[in-house]
């Protein structure tokens, strides 16, 4: 799941600043499940929002909030069409992903970012969450007992450990596991230490051509014949 | 600043509202497992807030004479109440004397009006006539009670020792049926019901309970100084002392059968035992009551039966014989045997037989009579063979609790107002699904185990002298904490909008009692008999898909904080301060109070009820409204009847504060006291706070004053 992490006060502020009626608008999936950007964030900000302008005591804007179910699907924006022609801008608690399906739905209406997007992670427990995932394209946690490298080792190191593994920890943040130590610990465990010993080739570290796209329908031709 | 935009539901139309403002509440079981079903969550809660009137008030709209009940109720509720289950139930009973008591029930005066021409008479003037009575009378009718005796009050003032029931008591409940100006009749027995209707009244409820003593039928029941039970109580609860010599057997296992030997006590036996021919266990009677009197030197002879009695030079030979028990018969206990050979002899000077009583039904009255001698009616509408006439009471059922014919007694008036006003009976209406289940053993697990709290009551040698009452009232702490152990039933957490719900699992991790679990289909459950009603998911909750089941509890906080918005509003004290404080305990029973009507700002408290249900956005409102400081009071961890309140209190204290840093505001203005357990006095540490919040306002007023 996507995880973010809410924008500092003051920056919000500071974006909200040049518009009168902001549409505060969360999403009711990652964002909701990371508590970055649920119904019960958006009116969290809406209240800080309206005690720092009470307390500024020259403040003239004036809050809607709403929660979707989803920001990055548009059909789910369907619904905003009459809040939208409302205000002068919209301040979205949704990931990148959502504030950009907002503006290509929405041509006419400024959209703010109200959070950081930050990674693609699982919680660890209540209120912590850790990074897993980094989208690169090419999963090899097949060889790595289901433990990405990538990600979990701060050099993304495809042969490890480096020599900067001390006590399972790493030497970057020792608190913080070894990824390499892991992979060994649970190969181990799995008996497919052999995977150990192989060499990976580097991967394609060639610059990703963004943005990517997937296309999982066929192309059907509906005129003539099929085969 | 700002226009009041406090309004829970600021995200949804008004359809949404309407479904949030359901009372989605279940029926507890001991709401279900009393008669009357009086609506004891609600009064228990109010109890342990210490809003006693308030208590009353909730107790006298569903009892029409809480204050007999309050002491001699049988408390079906306190068997099903499942505190028991984790230790031992709510002394619901005691509790409810505590808000008679202290909730100026005496004081009370009922008023009622003539709406209906319709004349009712109650034949018999114990609990169920007292309480058909009463609501008729409620009803607008003109009612009047036959009594045969010279006193009202039924099997209340002639079964019921005094020890057990003040006779002043009875004497307020009476006296206010007076001013309600219903008509007595006093030693006015009814011969004939057709008399009745030719005196031109509509409709007759008989209530005339079962005083007759049921018979041993074995040889020498006839001799003198053999009394049976119901007769002896009557005659010593109209005054008459009657000489019963040193040694008293009592043979039966029921309440009249303790009643007759505690009595006895007090009349001055030195030597009094029952007979039972059960063991302890089956024995009916109402096991505290059994525990007193043993308490008391009552000796209790557990299977053991008379076959004989001679009577000889002025006492009681007794022939007995030991039983054993057998199988198991139809009332669920098991048979009990002679044992052949076992027969034994005792000499008594007075032998009580409390063993059953059953109603007496005069022929002329023409009642269809059924099983032990009792009037036969539809167990719905009341009514007997004739027309215009009901039936309920012991009468009826044979000898019940006081609970049961107050019950009767009101389903009675019911039933006659929809027989005199042609209606169509209304039967089981308005009925809410009840909590069934019990508690699982994980479940209970994780529940704080608390004392049960008891009433004191009169040493066994006070109180065997004589005949004051032998329970006292709880003093206003203990009822409290008996209050607070309340496990709130069917009250707890409901995912409403399903539909909002992105199944995060913040209940899931949240839930100190691990009551929320996710089905196969992947859908988050939280059981409503496994729930708490702690609120902590319900604020947690970031889709707020999660609501309490009650709707004054989803309400409360915001509805607290608009009323302090108005009442502040008028306030000419400065600068604002906005407490929320816990009412239970401590902070709810008027400690606080006396705190903030000395100090010089304005503080304004928004109750809550538990501080784990304040939310992070309340705390900013509160800062919204224009409070220059907030702080919340409750118990600490120790206290708190609940798992981590003070712990999640904080946690949304701490997310607060950030906020307010962010915003430019101190963070000192946000305080939390007592959450944690310490020496500290809480006023001295609000009295520390306003001084704070007092110099940071100056402080703020002056840099306002630079800059403009």
């Amino acid at each position: 799941m996507i995880v973010a992490e809410q924008k500092p006060l003051d920056e919000i502020r500071r974006m909200i600043a040049p518009y009168e009626k902001i549409l505060i608008l969360g999403c009711g999936t990652c964002m909701t499940v990371c508590g970055a950007g649920g119904e019960r964030e958006v009116s969290l900000l809406h209240s800080a929002l309206c005690v720092a302008q009470a307390r500024d005591g020259d403040g003239t804007q004036s809050f809607l909030e709403y929660t979707v179910k989803r920001q990055c699907d548009f059909e789910f924006l369907d619904v905003l069409v009459d809040r939208v022609k409302e205000v002068d801008a919209i301040l979205s608690l949704g990931c990148g992903v959502g504030v950009q399906t907002i503006a290509e739905h929405f041509p006419d209406t400024p959209v703010l970012p109200g959070v950081n997007t930050t990674f693609m992670g699982a919680a660890k427990e209540w209120g912590v969450w850790d990074e897993r995932c980094a989208a690169c394209g090419d999963c090899r946690l097949a060889e790595t007992a289901g433990i990405c490298p990538i990600t979990r080792c701060v050099k993304g190191i495809l042969n490890g450990p480096c020599a900067g593994s001390k006590n399972g920890k790493c030497e970057v943040n020792k608190d913080m596991d070894c990824a390499w130590i892991l992979i060994y610990e649970r190969l181990e465990r799995l008996g497919q230490l052999e995977k150990m010993r192989r060499y990976y080739p580097p991967r394609n570290f060639r610059t990703i051509p963004r943005p990517r796209r997937i296309v999982s329908k066929a192309a059907v031709n509906l005129g003539g014949n099929d085969g | 600043m700002y226009p009041a935009g406090i309004d829970v539901f600021r995200n949804y139309d008004s359809s949404a509202v309407k479904k949030a403002s359901f009372d989605h509440t279940l029926m507890p079981p001991c709401q279900a497992a009393c008669p009357l079903h009086m609506e004891i969550r609600e009064y228990v809660d109010l109890i342990a807030q210490g809003r006693v009137m308030e208590a009353l008030q909730v107790i006298r709209d569903g009892n029409p004479f809480p204050s007999i009940c309050a002491y001699v109720c049988t408390h079906p509720c306190e068997e099903v109440c499942r505190r028991g289950q984790v230790d031992k139930p709510i002394a619901i009973r005691a509790l409810k004397r505590f808000a008679v008591e202290f909730g100026g029930d005496r004081m009370i005066r009922p008023e009622a009006e003539t709406t209906h021409e319709e004349r009712i008479a109650i034949v018999g003037s114990g609990p169920a006539g007292l309480s058909a009575a009463y609501y008729l009378r409620k009803l607008g009718y003109p009612v009047t009670i036959f009594e045969a005796c010279s006193e009202l009050g039924g099997m209340l003032r002639v079964g019921i020792p005094k020890y057990r029931l003040p006779r002043e008591i009875l004497d307020i409940e009476v006296q206010r049926l007076i001013q309600m100006e219903i008509e007595i009749r006093t030693s006015t027995p009814v011969i004939s019901l057709d008399l009745l209707f030719k005196m031109s009244y509509k409709a007759v409820f008989v209530t005339v309970g079962a005083h007759q003593g049921l018979r041993l039928g074995i040889e020498g029941e006839e001799s003198p100084g053999v009394v049976d039970g119901a007769t002896f109580l009557r005659e010593v609860n109209l005054g008459l002392k009657p000489s019963i010599g040193e040694r008293v057997a009592v043979v039966g296992g029921g309440n009249a059968a303790i009643d007759a030997a505690r009595t006895a006590l007090r009349l001055g036996a030195r030597e009094v035992k029952i007979l039972y021919r059960r063991s302890r266990g089956e024995m009916p009677a109402e096991p505290s009551e059994v525990e007193q009197a043993i308490e008391e030197g009552v000796e209790i002879l557990f299977l053991v039966t008379p076959t004989k009695i001679e009577r000889g030079d002025g006492q009681l030979g007794l022939t007995c014989i030991r039983m054993e028990l057998g199988e198991w018969d139809a009332s669920g206990r098991r048979r009990p045997a002679p044992i052949k050979g076992s027969e034994f002899q005792m000499d008594f000077d007075t032998l009580i037989t409390a063993i059953g009583q059953s109603p007496q039904i005069p022929d002329d009255f023409h009642l269809r009579i059924g099983r032990g001698s009792t009037i036969r009616v539809d167990p719905i509408t009341l009514t007997t063979n004739r027309e215009g006439i009901f039936a309920g009471g012991d009468a009826v059922t044979g000898p019940a609790t006081v609970v049961q014919a107050l019950a009767t007694g009101r389903q009675a008036a019911f039933r006659i107002d929809e027989y005199l006003q042609h209606r169509y009976p209304l039967v089981g209406k308005d009925e809410r699904e009840a909590l069934t289940g019990d508690l699982l053993p994980k479940t209970i697990e994780l529940i704080r185990r608390l004392n049960r709290i008891e009433p004191p009551i009169l040493s066994p040698q006070e109180r065997a002298k004589e005949f004051e009452p032998v329970e006292l009232v709880y003093d206003w702490e203990s009822a409290i904490n008996e209050a607070r152990r309340c496990l709130r039933c069917g009250m707890g957490a409901e995912i409403l909008f399903q539909d909002k719900c992105a199944t995060c699992l913040t209940c899931l991790r949240v839930c100190p009692y691990h009551v929320p679990y996710l089905d196969d289909s992947g859908t988050i459950q939280i059981p409503a008999d496994q729930c708490q009603a702690c609120g902590i998911c319900v604020a947690e909750c970031p889709a707020k898909a999660i609501v309490l089941r009650k709707p004054q509890d989803r309400r409360h906080i915001d509805e607290e904080l608009n009323h302090v918005l108005k009442s502040a509003a008028q306030s000419k004290f400065k600068p604002l301060i906005i407490g929320f404080c816990c009412q239970y305990g401590l902070y709810g029973t008027g400690a606080l109070a006396s705190l903030w009507r000395k100090a010089k700002a304005g503080i304004w408290i928004a109750p809550v009820l538990c501080v784990a249900k304040i939310e992070t956005e309340h705390i900013l409102r509160a800062f919204q409204i224009g409070a220059e400081g907030v702080f919340i009071a409750g118990c600490g961890q120790e206290q708190c009847a609940r798992e981590d309140t003070a712990f999640w209190a904080l946690q949304r204290v701490e997310k607060a504060r950030k906020i307010l840093q962010q915003i430019g505001l101190e963070p000192q203005r946000l305080q939390a006291f007592n959450l944690y357990p310490s020496d500290e006095d809480p006023a001295n540490a609000l009295d520390e706070f306003t001084e704070q919040i007092g110099e940071l306002y100056l402080a703020s007023a002056i840099k306002q004053e630079v800059k403009t």
